[in-house]
């Protein structure tokens, strides 16, 4: 558990620390407390901390049996999950290991002569780590094929007449589908063409977002597959991954580094920009815009919540709540560039949007139908925007985005403490009224005109083919 | 069924596609148009002595073409048609995939297609059931759900939602008094959901814009999901997603992904099938126009192998849903965005 180095308050730090020294699942204990406790909140710290205790988790995982680290990995994320299913992040994160360990799979049963094949494979993906860490394989494989990683045949069929990136990303596929078919029982056809398929394959594709009744006999034979694989092979399967998850580290720090990367495609001069909450993303972004050109800031405090972290970063570039020992580099704030700020107060924002040109939100979860949970206050200026046809542009990490599909949207929505509306010494007022404060909001995927990632820009509709690349269909349900 | 077109008796003249696409479509009520003109099109290679992948596929064609000018509405047909000419170009052009030696392909598909011919239906129901079995997460406890027409996955997916004991649900159908052969499947469905203690209304066409304040969702099926994500479906849901927009419902659609059909149309007057619906007139020939039109659908009821059809009559039509009034296509392979479908499309055609 935490050790008494320091009297550090309990949080990502804290927890990183103990990491160093602590086993695995005294850890994960840890994680859970800290997130059950809120003492962990928001989605970078959340996801920096589960890729932390993952790496963590693969690290002291013993053997070679891919199945079983596979189940080990699912059974930390279930529990994490459990302990605070609304950090949609920390979901997120482990399905990209678990994505991560399919993958360095698929790559070394590709072909009997897969250690030569698979040192040309992971260097490339090393050289790419610089700009684009661990989606650099998703990303090339960029073929029209929704479960492309799923369903290896459809790799070899498409590549026939798709470009040559493609064809040297999957050598393995096409040169051996004669000894790969029948190690994995691969199911030869595509979606659509799963009406002509054999039957054992049925049940090849899980269907996407909810638990369905044959999902566990299909896990069960998935994880069957995999332990064979495993042991005819002897890779080193835990390497692979903890690279793998180093990526999805350096990714993380990235990802704010290349949206900024993009803000002068976006931001023009003389425009003002309405946007809210203290997020760190949004502030990067409009601080690399502030370079070159100049324009006015609005600034939607969003109080009572956020108001405190509002404040600080535009005064000082660091939220006030974070204490001095988060070692997250300070930055300027937007004033001392000279961009002028305005801050009001979130029932302005309409009365003001008629001469805002462009609307910037954060986002906690990005969500698979192309809709977001973020700070409470963001449907109202969406939707402000919408009235006023002022475009909204949502800036994201691809972390962020989520493969759950949004069923009930109640369920998203975390309520805080409502003594911050109205505080509890008022108790005339406690007494006879009720208050609420919800801290998120549901903002529909048609308020939405653009998502901007760590991977470019997207329409709302194109985001589910980014989840599509990013999460196994397997994996979806944890 | 007699009556040959002209061209059928070339190749085969003691095969009938269309008699065989009706007595299978008869035989077996849960089959859907797309996956009866599969099974008959197998009947059809299974009939045929043809040898070469050529001859298959001008086999396929012909077929094919009879079959679609003997229908009324092809649009739905046309999707397991054109899905199962794709499928076999497709597996012919990589014998590999099969596992089979270049020697032997030809002879190994066609006996994989006619081993499997009830496999196919056999998928295609289990699709609808998987399909019901995700779906039902949509359905919330308390929600009240607006759907339309006779569709069985839409049945499916409610049945399978009210047989879990958890889930209260109320459904509001809209059942047309039009004599359609879809009323049947809708009774039906409501019978058995009402057996299932659930709640259900049952309102005319007319009374869909007055209960939608009751309705938290609208959840329709597809005839044909068409390549922009719109939908072609029974005459009326065109409206019902014109006016759950505008009230700000979430409007699903429910369909297998072999109804996806290569179809592009910008307008509901767009769809390659006759409809009568609009029909102008003035009083001088009302009398006319009437008689000649009992005589047309006299002649597509009873007598279905006459080579040209003319139009649906009002009953049996469809309209075109455009895709930026649906929230989401529930098919077998996830949660599709509108936007998605050209995608699945592509991968077959490309």
């Amino acid at each position: 558990m935490a050790q008494g180095i320091a009297p550090l308050a309990p949080g990502l730090t804290s927890f990183l620390k103990s990491l160093k020294t602590t086993p695995a699942d005294p850890s994960v204990e840890h994680l859970i407390s800290l997130l059950k406790r809120r003492q962990i909140r928001n989605s970078r710290p959340c996801a920096i901390a589960t890729t932390a205790l993952m790496l963590r988790v693969v690290g002291e995982f013993k053997g070679r049996d891919a199945a079983k680290l596979v189940e080990r990995i699912r059974q930390v994320g279930r529990r994490l999950t459990a302990a605070q299913p609304r950090e949609v992040v920390v979901g997120n994160i482990v399905r990209r290991v678990l994505g991560l360990v399919r993958e360095v799979l698929d790559d070394n049963t590709g072909g009997d002569s897969h250690a030569g094949s698979d040192a040309g494979h992971h260097s490339p993906a090393q050289h790419d780590s610089m700009t684009r860490p661990t989606l650099s394989s998703s990303i090339s494989t960029f073929s029209p094929l929704r479960h492309a990683a799923a369903e290896p045949m459809d790799a070899s069929m498409t590549s026939d007449m798709s470009d040559s990136s493609e064809m040297s990303r999957r050598p393995p596929l096409l040169t051996s589908h004669t000894s790969y078919a029948p190690t994995s029982a691969a199911p030869l056809v595509n979606s659509l063409f799963g009406l002509f398929s054999q039957p054992e394959d049925s049940n090849a594709s899980t269907p996407t977002g909810a638990t369905s009744p044959d999902g566990k006999t299909a896990n069960s034979l998935n994880l069957e597959r995999l332990a064979d694989l495993s042991r005819s092979t002897n890779i080193d399967l835990k390497s692979e991954v903890m690279d793998g998850i180093r990526e999805l580290q350096d990714e993380l720090e990235q990802s704010d580094e290349q949206i900024a990367g993009v803000a002068l495609e976006h931001i023009h001069s003389n425009e003002i920009i309405l946007t809210h909450t203290a997020s760190t993303t949004v502030q990067k972004f409009l601080l690399s815009a502030a370079k070159k050109r100049k324009f006015t800031v609005v600034h939607a405090e969003t109080y009572p919540h956020d108001n405190t972290a509002t404040h600080g970063i535009l005064l000082t570039g660091r939220k006030r709540e974070t204490r001095l020992d988060e070692d997250e580099d300070p930055w300027k704030p937007l004033t001392a560039t000279g961009i002028p700020v305005y801050v009001i107060p979130d029932s302005h924002v309409f009365a003001i949007m008629s001469r805002v040109n462009k609307v910037i939100l954060a986002t906690h979860t990005v969500l698979a139908n192309g809709g977001l949970v973020a700070a409470a206050g963001a449907h109202m200026i969406a939707k402000a925007a919408k009235e006023h046809q002022t475009p909204v542009v949502v800036l994201s990490g691809v972390y962020k985005l989520s493969p759950v599909y949004p069923f009930d949207i109640d369920e998203l929505i975390e309520y805080g403490d409502a003594g911050r509306v109205v505080p509890y010494e008022d108790g005339e007022f406690v007494d006879k009224v009720d208050v609420e404060h919800p801290l998120y909001d549901y903002v529909p995927a048609d308020l939405v005109n653009l998502y901007i990632t760590n991977l470019g820009g997207h329409a709302p509709s194109y985001l589910y083919r980014i989840v599509a690349d990013h999460y196994r269909t397997e994996d979806i349900t944890l | 069924m007699s009556v040959h077109t002209p061209t059928a008796e070339k190749p085969l003249p003691d095969f009938d596609i269309v008699s065989t696409y009706r007595s299978i479509l008869a035989g077996d009520t849960e089959l859907t148009m797309p996956v009866a003109a599969i099974e008959a099109l197998v009947e059809a290679i299974a009939h045929s002595s043809v040898s070469t992948v050529a001859e298959t596929l001008a086999l396929l064609e012909h077929h094919t073409a009879v079959l679609k000018a003997s229908i009324a509405n092809p649009i739905s047909l046309s999707a397991g048609t054109d899905l199962f000419q794709r499928y076999l170009i497709t597996t012919l052009n990589r014998p590999a995939a099969l596992n089979l030696g270049p020697g032997d392909d030809f002879r190994a598909i066609r006996n994989h297609l006619l081993s499997n011919g009830r496999l196919f239906v056999e998928r295609a129901k289990q699709s609808r059931e998987k399909i019901a079995s995700f779906g039902k997460h949509f359905i919330r406890d308390g929600a009240t759900v607006l759907t339309n027409g006779g569709s069985r996955v839409v049945g499916a997916l409610l049945r399978r939602a009210a047989e879990s004991s958890t889930m209260r649900f109320r459904v509001v159908y809209v059942l047309s008094d039009s004599k359609s052969s879809d009323l049947k499947e809708g009774d039906q469905i409501v019978a058995d959901l009402r057996a299932h203690n659930v709640p259900v209304a049952t309102i005319p066409d007319s009374a869909v814009a007055y209960s939608l304040g009751e309705v938290d969702m609208v959840i329709v099926g597809a005839e044909g999901v068409v390549e922009n994500g719109g939908i072609i479906s029974r005459l009326g849901t065109y409206q019902m997603g014109l006016l759950a927009k505008s009230k700000g419902k979430p409007f699903y659609v429910v369909a297998e992904s072999h109804k996806f059909v290569r179809l592009y149309p910008l307008s509901q007057f767009d769809l390659p099938i006759e409809q009568k619906v609009l029909e102008f007139r003035v009083a001088d020939d009302t009398k006319g126009a009437a008689s000649k039109a009992s005589e047309d659908e006299g002649i597509a009821d009873m007598n279905g192998t006459k080579a040209k059809c003319s139009g649906l009559n009002a009953d049996d039509a469809v309209d075109f849903t455009p895709p930026d009034l649906i929230s989401g296509i529930i098919t077998e392979s996830g949660v599709l965005t509108p936007s998605a479908v050209s995608e699945e499309l592509i991968k077959i055609w490309f």
